[in-house]
């Protein structure tokens, strides 16, 4: 939560701008782009292959958190993101976030999925330039928001089940909170389901009172990750830390209170797991 | 062993094709590991702001079940999975 990496200073000192014009006029290109001769065409099977594979994941894990001068930003370089329960990303929306503030279409949704949903809210210099871009401006053209109106944008989206993230773009300029769905979001496919390391877990898990657990199972529907399961023998909920991302999503369906987030490095199965 | 070869006849669906996959979009949507990506062609000159020529291709052949659902359910049946 440094509020250096949410200001307009440094937007300028890295020529964000730029960097945000290039990357999303072209941003549904990023799979079908050769970087080096190589697309994400069939990635899974290109990071498989001996050597190349290495070499491959190598680069691409270097070109996602590179902060080098002259990034390249049609492949996204320096663009990487972590998950944040609501309560970190109320307060980035509430006081870090600088103005303007937008909320647009998703992105990830539109190139997976055909599916034009308003969720992504985005902030800083990046408002300025996807307003400019008409395919991702909400058709009744509301999508200027104050702090109050995100913060309760974004808490709507949570409780539907959707995941908060926060992205850099460039690393280390701080411009986005989306409300991901895996595997519609990228940067989950691509950490999923490749490895990569796209997006970070949070720096929390959820973890559950096992006397207040009555067995409803309905935060069992809300995981985007697996990480929970009903065990019938026993009538209550257990949660998986390794796989648990600490999104704090399925707390929402608790009506007992049960599930809590804790920080990651007091639960030992998740310890240092990002 | 390789992933399962999916294609995309962009003489039936897309910039060539009648039908705009931004209208149709149904193999996007059909598919449950979500190996499609709808996306502006890369070096067909169009204007950059608005594009408006899209085309579909599938890109995590990797993850692809061959539960041929994209077959079927393609209105120009341009899709094929081998």
């Amino acid at each position: 939560m440094n509020a250096r990496n949410y200001s307009n200073e440094l937007a300028d000192s890295i020529q964000a701008r730029e960097y945000l014009t290039e990357q999303w006029k072209n941003f549904e290109q990023v799979y079908i782009r050769k970087v080096m001769g190589i697309s994400s065409i069939d990635l899974g099977y290109k990071l498989q292959m001996p050597i190349i594979g290495k070499v491959l994941r190598w680069q691409v894990e270097k070109m996602i958190h590179s902060d080098a001068k002259g990034r390249n930003p049609t492949r996204a370089d320096g663009h990487f993101g972590q998950v944040i329960p609501l309560e970190d990303a109320k307060a980035i929306l509430g006081n870090l976030a600088a103005e303007p503030i937008i909320e647009n279409y998703c992105m990830c949704r539109w190139m997976q999925r055909g599916i034009k949903e308003a969720c992504c809210i985005n902030f800083g210099n990046l408002s300025g330039v996807i307003e400019k871009l008409p395919r991702f401006i909400p058709k009744n053209n509301v999508y200027k928001l104050d702090r109050e109106e995100a913060i309760k944008r974004l808490e709507m989206h949570n409780r539907k089940g959707y995941v908060a993230s926060v992205w850099f773009q460039p690393v280390p300029y701080i411009n986005a909170i989306c409300s991901c769905e895996n595997p519609e979001c990228g940067g989950m496919r691509l950490r999923n389901d490749f490895g990569l390391h796209t997006i970070y877990k949070a720096e929390y898990v959820v973890q559950i009172d096992a006397e207040a657990c009555k067995g409803c199972a309905l935060c069992v529907a809300k995981c985007q990750f697996g990480a929970l399961r009903f065990i019938p023998s026993l009538k209550r909920v257990m949660v998986d830390a390794e796989k648990c991302w600490g999104c704090g999503v399925c707390r929402h369906m608790c009506r007992q209170d049960a599930l809590k987030i804790v920080p990651r490095e007091a639960v030992p199965a998740a310890r240092g797991r990002f | 062993m390789g992933s399962p070869k999916v294609k995309v006849d962009y003489s039936k669906c897309g910039e060539k094709g009648k039908v705009d996959p931004r209208d149709c979009g149904k193999c996007l949507r059909v598919c449950d590991p979500a190996i499609f990506i709808m996306h502006e062609p890369v070096g067909v000159d169009q204007d950059y702001i608005d594009p408006q020529m899209w085309r579909i291709t599938p890109v995590w052949l990797s993850l692809c079940t061959r539960c041929m659902k994209c077959v079927e359910v393609c209105p120009e049946k341009a899709i094929t999975v081998d």
